[in-house]
Parts: C-alpha cells; structure tokens; sequence
C-alpha cells in the first residue's frame, strides 16, 4: 500500500510568536481511517488546512500521492475538508451548498440531483433541501457541512471536528456510517476529534497532538495499551500515574519506588530501563480491583474518599495515606457494597501497567509538574 | 399601558416622520392635482398636470438622461468600489492602514460643495490638471473637452459617491466568514468562480444597498447636471425649472413622476435579492 500522505518536518507559525506546528512528520497509508486526537489549540484545524491547501506553511514538505503540494491551490487537489466552523454558504440553500462541489466538477443536473439526495439521506437531513443554512441548528449545519464534502467523492476526505456538535445518538450512528462509507469508497478518510471514543473507535491509525508536536504514533490498541508518553496516556483514556524511581529489575519485572510504596510492572520487552530512572507509573482505573485477590498483584491500602456515577460503572477515588489518589472503575452492583472514608485494599496486575519514561515529546517538562499539574 | 411604553423609543422619529416628508408629500400630492394659475393655482381637480408632463416631447429625453446617467453613475460605482472594498476588507491587514484609508475616503466630504464644484474647473478644465497631464504624457495632441459634457457629470457623481458604494459593500463583506472563501476553493472552485459565486453573490445585499444609495443620491441631484453637464434636461431640474416659475401644480406632478421613477428602479432592485436579508442579517 502506497503512502498517500507524506508530511515532513511541517513548521507553521502564526506572526512571529505563536508556533502552531513545530516540526511535525507523519504519513498516511492509502486507504487509511486516520485520526488526528489532540485538544484545542493543538494544532490539528491548522495541519487540516494546510493538507487541504489553504494555508500556507513555514517550512518541510506536503507530499499528498507523491505529489509535493507547495503552491498548489485547493481547487487542484483531489480531497475535500470539512471545517470545524462549517463554513456553509449563507447566501444558498441546504442543496446549492451541497451541490456546489459537484457543480464546479461540471457533473451534469441529474447526477448532482442523485448525488445531493443521497448525500442528505445520509446525514438524516432530507428533506431539507430548500432551506437555508442560516435557519438551522448548529448541528444540523455540522451535518449539512459534512454531506457538502462527503458528497465530491474526494480522494482524501479531511474531516475537522466532523461530529462534535451532534447529539449522542447521532454520533453513533455517523461513526457508524464513517467505517461503512471508508470501506466502501476506499478513499483516505483524516478524521481529527478531541474525543478519545471516536478517535479509537473509527481509527486505523492514529496520531496523538500536544501544542504543534506529535506525542505518539500507532494503532489505537498500541496507543491505548503503550502509551509512550504521560501526555499520550492521559490523553488517550483515564489513568493513574504515580511519579516514582526504578529501583531494581527481577526477571522481567521492574520495581519501581514511589510515596506510596514499591510496585511491580511487567516489563514490555522493548528497550530497557536503568535502575534510578525517574518516571511515571501508570494504571488504568478499569484494572485497579478492590477488595481482591490475584496472580501477580500490586497491593496498596487506601480510603474510600469519593464517587461518580457512570451508569455502566462507578468511579470510585481512595486516598492512600493523604499522599496520592487512585482511580477505581467499579460495577455499579459492587460499589454500592463500598462505604465512604472507609479503608479497603487495592490490587491490580502488574502486567497491566505502564511505565512512562517521558513527561511529553516536547523536552524540558518536569514529570511530577506534569502529573500533578502545576 | 406599560405595553405601549415600548413605542415611545421611535416616536422621535415618527414624529420627524410625518411632518418633514408624509405631510409636505400629501400636500405635494394634492397641489399636483390642483388647475394652474400663474403665479399659482386655483383649487380645482385636474390630471391635465400630469397628462401635459408625460406627453411633452421633453419627457422621453428627461427620463431617458435621468436614468443613464444615475444608474450610469451607480453602475460605475460599482465597477471601482467593488474591487475596492474587496481589497480594504481581505488585503489591507492593518487597522491603521484601514484608518488612513477611511479618512482619505471621508476627506472630500470636509470641503465645502461650492468650493469642490469651483475646483472641478481646474481640474476638469481645458487647461486644467487631467488635460495637462494628458497632453504632457502625449496620449492625446489637443486638450479634451470635458467640463460641460455628460463625461463631466460621470466623474463629479462618481467622485462624490464612491464612499455610498464603498460603506454597504464594506459591511456585507466584513460579515463574511473568511473560511466560507477557503471551503469553496476546497470545493473545487477556481479564483473567478470564488469571486463570483461567493464573495460577491453572498455580498449581494451590500452592492443592491450601495447602488439604491448612489442612484438616489443621484437622481435627486438637478444642480450638478445642470451645472457641469452643459444645461442636460432632466426630470430632477424639470421640478426645479418649474418651481422656480412658480408654476406650483407642474412642479408638484414633475416630482410625483420622478417619484414613481425611482420607486419603479428600487422595486427592481429589490427583487434581486430577498429585502429580508438586508434587514435581518
């Protein structure tokens, strides 16, 4: 499979002091779901509009299907960008927004007649031909706005932010329909989102942002399980992180020392780490167990401090020993047993644990500033 | 009570309304239908007022050099403003520039009439600044005769109402979102198609309103023409002429018509667009 995007050592400031992408190199398979997750003013509406062509860049390389982009204008480009602000036209209706892509194609009446209905169906909004967008709601204009560029059939289709504003219900089911239309046109669908279900629901591969740099690259499995930074873990899904020092390796388990006792992680085979490294250990809340008993554990007492409810589990957060806090997700039916400002024991297995050497990409960061957020 | 309290904030207005253009038009309107006696009228019904006007051999040359030369005037306009404003709106990024810009705009409008219309003569005069400058620059061998011509009325009205096309346009393209011209390039649009489809069709409100600004400005202007346009007949100086003869009752049908006139040129421009998105947008 061929690469369809190249993106080489991209620098893109704004005036002289806001450097929005510093240096950042990632490629796209052809064919690929790929997801850019980052939070706001990380860059990814900014990277989208360069791939796009809109905006211009400071330095490195476009490459879209071998192409170098430099001073190719959009309308040249074989791709299509949803923007996060829709941009729909005010001045036309719902069918002439949507149609106007088609139009400048010079597709026949007909066709773009067909192509417009189909593309409204999809996004739940026929019927709403004759309106204008200034009428809508603002996610009925996120939907037009997506209809509008899913409708060119373009080669890469750039999606910003596409289904932040919609309601739940929508979102599953434009998830859903992303994944049908991605394999059934076999088109390079970017998708960016700040929202860590979307991304690893409907991404191939995925890039995680941190203000203009890239944190981490890979699957989301490899993303979810191997997060590589404290940014990237967090980021991507909950996690405890507990700063503390290497102390010792048996076998294929690192000890590692913190304030709230020694703890044991699986190492994962890749690289090693020296004794009196200071890093960061992590684990997942739906691993933390309480009141259990099992293989290979890490115990810890700690008191029952607070709540919150999730309906399919329970987020239960214990004190241990007024020095840090762990995260717990616990089935309703077996939180309801837990008392408030009560003692339990915490265990999890050490080979569901992560050991982040690296506060974040960009260098000079503090790991304890970082975890506990000054 | 309390209800009706929120009608008292246009009252002012209202009031000024009524008594500076409903009643002095009923009373216009009346007087047009009252028999001439010069220098006068007598209070007797006619419509011989209007059916004399309307079928004066004059007429059909009034209406005629009343309507090119204001939609003349206005179609100009916006040939220069619209460019203009495109430029002053997406180009000119600094606020102190769009500052200067504004007052160099505004600037013609601190001088006084009769001294902008005295300085027409050496400017548009046979031995004025644009003559010299042509006759220096060797495009033309004789000085061009331009004061007292219909070409003189063009560049006066032009210049003295650029800024009443410029302002709307300004506005509507100011609301614009500048994304909306990214997302139709991405769409596949080349720049002509951009321009056209986008920017100046979603800033149509803005070029209808600048052109009902100018061709109003314009139709109701008899002086300029009759000054600097070699006596040109007009509806507007048709009112004046008669008025000044004290000839009440044709003068008040003359201006009933080039009322109705310019009701008919608005009715058409509004059709263009929907009036609703000049008022709400």
């Amino acid at each position: 499979m061929g690469k369809i995007i190249q993106v080489r050592d991209l620098v893109k400031w704004y005036g002289k002091r806001v450097l929005a992408l510093n240096k950042v190199s990632f490629e796209v398979d052809e064919g690929d779901f790929f997801v850019i997750i980052g939070p706001s003013g990380c860059g990814k509406s900014t990277l989208m509009k360069i791939l796009a062509g809109v905006l211009d860049y400071d330095s490195g390389e476009v490459y879209i299907a071998g192409k170098n982009m430099k001073g190719v204008p959009p309308h040249k480009r074989d791709l299509s960008l949803m923007f996060e602000s829709y941009a729909l036209f005010p001045h036309m209706s719902v069918f002439d927004n949507i149609a106007f892509g088609l139009r400048m194609m010079g597709k026949d009446k007909e066709y773009i007649k067909r192509k417009v209905s189909e593309a409204l169906a999809l996004v739940g909004m026929s019927g709403f031909e004759n309106r204008s967008p200034l009428e809508l709601s603002g996610g009925q204009r996120q939907r037009v706005a997506l209809a509008r560029a899913l409708v060119v059939e373009p080669k890469v289709l750039l999606l910003d932010e596409p289904i932040s504003h919609v309601d739940y219900q929508l979102q599953r089911k434009l998830m859903e329909d992303f994944k049908v239309i991605h394999k059934k046109t076999g088109n390079t669908f970017v998708l960016t989102t700040h929202v860590q279900d979307h991304a690893l629901t409907l991404a191939d591969h995925m890039i995680v942002m941190n203000t203009g740099v890239i944190e981490q690259y890979g699957t989301p499995e490899e993303v979810y399980c191997k997060p590589k930074t404290v940014f990237a873990a967090r980021f991507v899904g909950d996690i405890n992180l507990i700063p503390g020092e290497v102390a010792s390796k048996d076998g294929d388990m690192y000890i590692v020392k913190t304030e709230i006792g020694e703890f044991k992680s699986a190492s994962s085979g890749e690289g090693h780490i020296k004794p009196g490294t200071r890093l960061a250990y992590g684990i997942r809340p739906q691993y933390v167990m309480v009141n259990k008993s099992i293989k290979n554990a890490n115990y810890v007492k700690g008191k029952f401090v607070r709540n919150y409810y999730f309906g399919k589990y329970v987020e239960c957060i214990f004190n241990v020993d007024g020095k840090a806090e762990l995260k717990a997700s616990v089935p309703p039916e077996e939180a309801i047993n837990l008392k408030l400002e009560k003692e339990y024991t915490l265990c999890w297995d050490s080979g569901n644990t992560v050991l982040l050497e690296k506060p974040s990409v960009i260098e000079g960061l503090n790991i304890e500033e970082v975890i506990y957020g000054k | 009570m309390v209800r009706h309290m929120r009608y008292i904030l246009i009252l002012p207005g209202l009031i000024t309304y009524i008594f500076f253009l409903i009643v002095p038009l009923g009373i216009m309107t009346v007087m047009s239908f009252f028999k001439p006696v010069w220098p006068g009228y007598k209070v007797e019904f006619t419509v011989s007022n209007y059916i004399s006007y309307l079928t004066s051999p004059q007429f059909k040359t009034m209406l005629i050099n009343t309507l090119y030369t204001s939609i003349g005037t206005a179609f100009i306009c916006l040939v220069i403003g619209f460019p203009f404003a495109y430029c002053y709106t997406f180009k000119v990024k600094s606020q102190r520039a769009k500052n200067y810009i504004t007052m160099f705009l505004l600037a013609p409008f601190l001088i006084d009439w009769t001294i902008r219309s005295v300085a027409w003569l050496s400017i548009l005069g046979e031995g004025g600044v644009l003559n010299s400058l042509l006759l220096s620059s060797g495009l033309i061998s004789k000085p061009l005769k331009i004061l007292f011509t219909p070409a003189a009325l063009f560049i006066i009205w032009v210049q003295t109402n650029l800024l009443f096309m410029i302002f709307p346009i300004n506005l509507a393209l100011g609301r614009l979102d500048p994304e909306m011209i990214d997302a139709a390039r991405v769409l596949k649009a080349p720049p002509h198609r951009v321009i056209y489809d986008i920017i100046f069709k979603a800033s149509l409100p803005g070029v209808i309103c600048g052109f009902i600004f100018v061709f109003v400005n314009t139709i109701s202007d008899y002086v300029t023409p009759a000054l600097w346009a070699g006596g040109m007949q007009t509806l507007g100086l048709s009112v004046s002429t008669y008025a000044s003869q004290f000839l009440w009752p044709q003068a008040s049908a003359a201006g009933i018509i080039l009322l109705v006139v310019c009701i008919i040129v608005l009715y058409i421009l509004l059709k263009i667009v929907d009036i609703k998105k000049l008022v709400y947008e």
